[in-house]
């Protein structure tokens, strides 16, 4: 569904992506790990063409991506939820929704509150004023309006108390058996592991690890790579 | 009377102006200082066409607000991929360099400026019909971006303006909402060069420098910047006390300064004590500082 051939990134001459090589098969739920600075970031950004200077390449169900329009690998169903700033602060919940929904007509406003009813319930708060859980239960949101068939997803979990980060990762495992692919840069190793079926760990740009969450559960020098 | 009449058609011609500034900067996010340029290719363009042309003033007030916009496209396509400092140092540049090009050429007067622009209105109404157009022209202005930015549209302005990432990944162009803005801000502008230049047939390349700028930002921030009446208080506020201070009969040399001081320790004051401005609600100076903080600390509302 998405492959990644030799893609290779830099920032001012410094390598943070080396030569990643990679394929995100259909309906899967992978994980990515890494310790900060790892490029975790730069390969969610450069599946929507968020990088400038990337090399190699990258295709969605065979097409290569488009590079520098974020919007447009969005409209083909690659659906990115960004770390932290995520959602329109100023606006309330039900205008979020209506904005990311706007492109994608087809009703799915519906299935959103299904899925996420404490959305229906704080339709007119202000987003700003959301706890941070609700803030990513909305974020989550506002990219299924998009119906996007492949979810990229930074770090949802960062800043939330434990009880939170289980209702959001509850959530994402919702998504995932309803159909769309999940792909996840986390921190939180063991939240993250209960629900993804696949892990890769990035240690200094570079794939150390490909394979199933459960064993890299049970390796023992885990931690030697963060 | 006159006199006063003719503040309150600058002040129109201002509420036309600031809310446009307001439109781009506020609503939009743009920072931009090139406001002043637009406005000034309104008046060259719309005294140029009635003087050689003599076609009717709103034809020329018209296809002046055309080339601001064209011109604002042309800007916006290169500058705007950018933002923040970017944008700032790019829209300086081309206000300084368009107006180089205004004082040089021969036929936009030079640094002279342009005179004997037609005078389409004469008699004793001309001020009150005058105040009656710009008026309308600026009541019709507040209304068109009180549409633009309370509706759908508005809505994506503000969402591209607070998080470009996130719009951009719901599959929603940013860059055609921030031209689009841009134009019509700056096409608005444009139709306030018009008016200024049939009212007062005299144009300038002085009265476009960059310093305008910083007189269009303090109305917009002392009004209340991204709200809709806040660049309207903005502008009585500002035309408004500098008039009042000319009646203390202070010698030229002290009024200039005078003026520049009380600008700048107002857009202080209102930047520290009340973000949100005259108009903005009190909340939003709570919420300003409350994102101020946690933009600064990197956190995230728990």
């Amino acid at each position: 569904m998405l492959t990644y051939s030799n893609v290779n990134v830099s920032y001012g001459g410094l390598p943070v992506l080396k030569d990643i090589s990679l394929t995100i098969k259909e309906g899967e739920c992978v994980a990515i790990f890494g310790h900060n600075g790892a490029g975790k970031t730069s390969l969610l950004r450069c599946s929507v063409g968020d990088v400038e200077g990337a090399t190699g390449t990258i295709s969605y169900r065979g097409e290569p991506i488009v590079r520098g329009a974020v919007f447009m690998n969005s409209r083909r169903g690659i659906g990115l939820v960004p770390q932290g700033h995520n959602v329109f602060r100023q606006l309330t919940v039900r205008k979020n929704l209506s904005v990311a929904g706007l492109n994608s007509p087809g009703g799915t406003l519906e299935e959103v509150y299904r899925l996420f009813p404490v959305l229906e319930q704080r339709g007119n708060q202000i987003a700003g004023s959301l706890s941070g859980g609700q803030q990513q239960i909305l974020a989550l949101g506002m990219s299924l309006m998009t119906k996007p068939s492949i979810l990229l997803l930074d770090e949802p979990s960062t800043g939330l108390a434990p009880v939170i980060v289980n209702d959001v990762m509850d959530s994402l495992r919702q998504i995932n058996l309803r159909g769309t692919t999940v792909v996840i840069v986390e921190q939180n190793i063991p939240a993250t592991l209960k629900l993804v079926s696949r892990a890769i760990v990035l240690k200094a740009g570079r794939i150390v690890f490909d394979g199933a969450g459960g064993d890299l559960a049970r390796k023992e020098d885990l931690w030697a790579w963060f | 009377m006159e006199y006063i009449l003719t503040i309150v058609v600058l002040i129109a011609i201002f509420v036309i102006l600031s809310s446009s500034y307001n439109l781009v900067i506020g609503y939009g996010g743009l920072a931009t200082v090139a406001h002043p340029i637009f406005y000034a290719l309104g008046a060259y363009t719309s005294a140029l066409l009635g003087i050689h042309f003599g076609l009717p003033a709103a034809i020329c007030v018209l296809a002046g607000a055309l080339v601001a916009v064209v011109a604002s496209i042309l800007l916006a396509l290169s500058a705007l991929r950018v933002a923040g400092d970017y944008l700032l140092i790019a829209s300086l540049g081309f206000q300084l360099g368009l107006l180089q090009v205004i004082k040089n050429f021969e036929f936009t007067g030079g640094p002279g400026g342009i005179s004997a622009i037609p005078n389409t209105i004469t008699g004793p109404w001309r001020t009150p019909a005058y105040l009656l157009i710009c008026g309308g022209i600026a009541a019709l202005t507040v209304w068109l971006i009180a549409r633009i930015v309370h509706g759908p549209y508005g809505r994506a302005i503000t969402a591209m303006r607070d998080e470009e990432l996130a719009f951009s990944a719901l599959g929603r162009n940013a860059m055609t909402i921030k031209v689009v803005v841009f134009a019509i801000g700056c096409g608005i502008a444009g139709i306030a060069g018009g008016l200024y230049a049939f009212y007062f047939q005299y144009v300038s390349p002085d009265q476009f420098e960059v310093l305008h700028s910083a007189a269009m930002l303090t109305m917009v921030v002392l009004g209340g910047m991204g709200t809709t009446m806040g660049p309207v208080v903005g502008a009585v506020v500002l035309i408004a006390i500098p008039q009042a201070i000319t009646f203390l009969n202070l010698p030229p040399a002290v009024m200039a300064p005078m003026q520049g001081i009380i600008f700048t320790t107002l857009v202080m004051l209102f930047l520290f004590l009340r973000p949100a401005g005259l108009v903005g609600p009190l909340s939003r100076d709570r919420m300003a500082g409350r994102t101020a903080l946690e933009k600064s600390s990197g956190g995230v509302a728990e």
